[in-house]
């Protein structure tokens, strides 16, 4: 019985909204906007953390990876003495096969080791020529770096133990390269300041994370993308030295590195973080300054999700700014509407409605504002999520508690700011209201 | 039957607390009104006879007195209860017939039991039936804004009856209509009064104190003549209008 009267309760604010149904749209309006920001800014949030966690997690949670950095002595300025000079001009730094050793013997947990080596090249095939990065590494790269075999095969152990001429090339250089036609089997010109060499493609990888365009090669679009070649480290090394010389021509600068990049694979997620000092360790041992970096993606992904959590609190923060200048404008039309209504106050009051009758029936109705601006703003901030991911490919995650939250919000504003004005109305005197026209 | 008092009013006195002054609006009525009595309540302006219809309509209470209605003192009731009584014993009709503009024929007829914690659903056809009875039974889901004053006016009478209220009250309820319409709605209250119901009617207008069986004159808040006429003659002129 009680369920009833409620759901009559609830027809008769339709109706009464309905009387005046453009000025009831745009009371609900700055409720509409508010919870539509509120699922939108969350969803693009929480979509963003997702694709920057995916990529961490594609680099790998249980890795370590190791690059080969410029010293700081390098990076200084010149002071004109000629030892300063030479040691920039043919700078040696950087990581080592020992240091990849060192790192295996004497640091618990670790699984393996994948060496890299890298330098910037170009791929020719037929007439087209794109800016590349070669790669010389193990067989065992993809499951480091969880990239995906899309075509053919990846480099085997064969090929390192014979220093075949054979790569892998990166799907979007596949892609650029041989524009539509298949490129397995067919032979790529790797082009260098002063080399030229032919490699068959054996397989094509689609590298997972972002991370991995290491080069930042700008296409024409002024994106990067990953056009990498693959090729076993053995052939790396007797094609292009024991050290891997890049030269700058420009700058004329000659820098002489190893190994660039060391990836260090840990047994479990928990041997990473106790293991960093003694990587830190290893490292040390021989060289007098430091020049590598140390990425963990574990300690990103927490960085990231401390991050993550300050979003989040900040676009409530808006959300509820937001919502509160709705709630606001919604007052303002309600106290608005209570004066207009005055004399039908008068009349329910006349005829038996009570204060708490009067009190609810413009409760319910600013209630209603709320929740029909409220189901709006979710539907469209949810539509502009969705619309948004299919535009730009970017994930627009909308989560449930964002729902949740606004709509709750939306109610609880609603009968805040509804009960100033339904009180308004309630202890109007009814012979007053009567004699309102 | 014309012997049971409805309403009892003893010493009954209203002054308006404006602060600086007090405005005596009643000054001491006593009267009663018997049930199935029609009374006309007439008096210049500003003698009080709206004060009294809002007293009597538990719309406001006295500053002293008593008034008796039924059986119950509601000089001193608290608002809510005041509610019950409007919604349960009166009804009311008004000038500008005061219907509620989101709803259609029905619903405004519906009005008063909702407060009751009727549902529609149960009343429909009791609400029908006195749209049929002030003739709009083919309006039913017209918004008033679709009738004309002489139509909403019986919308407003057939809501006053919904409730089966002791007595109806209306203030200038023909004020607003022309001389035509005002015939056939002073027409549905004689029909009312014959049907035994108890009406009191605040009017300036001699046509409707013609019609009442009892007309109580106001002056300065006190009341100046009470005439009470022959049921008979009332009678007879009804048959001689309808003839
Ligand atoms: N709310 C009020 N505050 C102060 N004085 C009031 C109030 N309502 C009525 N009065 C005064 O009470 C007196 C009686 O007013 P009331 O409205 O009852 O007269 P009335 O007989 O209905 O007049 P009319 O025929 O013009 O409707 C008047 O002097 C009026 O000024
Ligand atoms: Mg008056």
């Amino acid at each position: 019985m009680y369920a009833l009267a409620l759901i009559r309760i609830f027809q008769a604010g339709l109706k009464s909204l309905r009387l005046h149904k453009l000025r009831s749209a745009l009371t609900m309006l700055g409720m509409i906007i508010g919870v539509g920001a509120v699922i939108a800014l969350v969803a693009i949030g929480e979509g963003a953390s997702h694709d920057a966690q995916e990529e961490i997690r594609a680099l790998g949670a249980k890795n370590v990876i190791i690059r080969s950095i410029k010293p700081p002595s390098m990076r200084e300025q010149m002071h004109g003495d000629w030892e300063s000079f030479f040691r920039r001009w043919m700078a040696f730094y950087g990581l080592k096969r020992t240091d990849a050793t060192r790192i295996k013997d004497t640091v618990p947990g670790v699984s393996r080791v994948l060496p890299m080596l890298t330098k910037r090249m170009s791929a020719v095939h037929e007439r087209r020529e794109v800016g590349c990065q070669l790669i010389g590494t193990f067989p065992y790269y993809p499951e480091f770096t969880q990239a995906e075999l899309v075509a053919g095969e990846f480099l085997n152990a064969a090929e390192e133990n014979t220093k075949a001429s054979a790569c892998v090339i990166s799907l979007s250089l596949a892609e650029r390269l041989f524009a539509g036609h298949n490129p397995l089997a067919e032979e790529i010109v790797v082009r260098g300041y002063e080399s030229e060499q032919v490699f068959q493609v054996k397989g094509i990888l689609r590298e997972r994370a972002d991370t991995e365009k290491l080069p930042q090669l700008p296409d024409s679009m002024g994106q990067t993308i990953a056009a990498n070649v693959y090729i076993p480290l053995s052939t790396f090394k007797s094609l292009y030295g024991e050290r891997n010389v890049d030269r700058s021509v420009g700058n004329l600068v000659l820098e002489a590195v190893e190994l660039s990049e060391i990836r260090v694979e840990f047994d479990t997620v928990e041997d990473v973080l106790p293991a960093l000092p003694l990587i830190d360790e290893a490292l040390k041992a021989g060289r007098d300054e430091r020049d590598f970096e140390i990425v963990v993606p574990i300690q990103e992904m927490v960085a990231l999700r401390n991050q993550k959590a300050r979003d989040t609190r900040m676009l409530l923060y808006i959300a509820c700014i937001s919502l509160l200048v709705g709630g606001i404008g919604i007052m303002n039309i309600m106290l608005a509407t209570v004066t207009e209504r005055t004399q039908e106050i008068g009349v329910r009051r006349a005829l038996g409605a009570t204060r708490s009758n009067i009190t609810i029936q413009f409760l319910v109705e600013t209630l209603l504002l709320c929740l029909v601006g409220g189901a709006i703003g979710v539907s469209g901030g949810w539509a502009f999520s969705e619309f948004r991911e299919f535009l730009t490919g970017d994930s627009t995650i909308v989560k449930a508690w964002s729902v949740i939250m606004a709509f709750g919000l939306s109610v609880v504003i609603g009968l805040v700011f509804g009960l100033y004005p339904a009180r308004r109305a309630a202890h109007l005197d009814p012979i007053e209201a009567l004699r309102h026209t | 039957m014309a012997d049971r008092n409805i309403i009892e009013i003893r010493n009954l006195t209203k002054i308006y607390d404006l602060g600086a002054i007090q405005v005596p609006a009643l000054n001491g009525l006593n009267f009663e009104i018997e049930e199935g009595s029609y009374t006309a309540i007439m008096g210049p302006s500003g003698s009080g006879k709206s004060t009294l219809l809002n007293i009597l309509g538990c719309l406001d209470r006295p500053t002293a007195g008593a008034y008796i209605l039924g059986n119950d003192d509601v000089a001193h009731m608290s608002d809510k209860e005041l509610s019950g009584v409007r919604g349960a014993r009166i009804g009311f009709i008004f000038q500008s017939y005061n219907l509620i503009q989101q709803l259609n024929v029905i619903e405004n007829i519906h009005v008063p039991l909702f407060y009751q914690g009727k549902d529609i659903s149960d009343y429909y056809d009791h609400c029908e039936k006195l749209a049929q009875k002030v003739g709009l039974g083919d309006r039913l889901d017209h918004r008033p804004m679709e009738l004309s004053g002489g139509q909403q006016q019986r919308v407003a009478v057939a809501r006053s009856l919904v409730n089966e209220p002791l007595m109806l009250l209306a203030d200038e309820p023909t004020g607003n209509l022309d001389s035509t319409t005002e015939q056939e709605i002073l027409d549905i209250l004689d029909e009312l009064h014959a049907e035994g119901r108890t009406l009191v009617v605040v009017t300036h207008d001699d046509a409707v104190a013609e019609r009442a069986s009892r007309v109580i004159h106001l002056k300065d808040g006190q009341v100046d003549k009470d005439i009470r006429k022959q049921d008979s003659d009332r009678k007879s002129e009804n048959q001689f209008q309808e003839a």
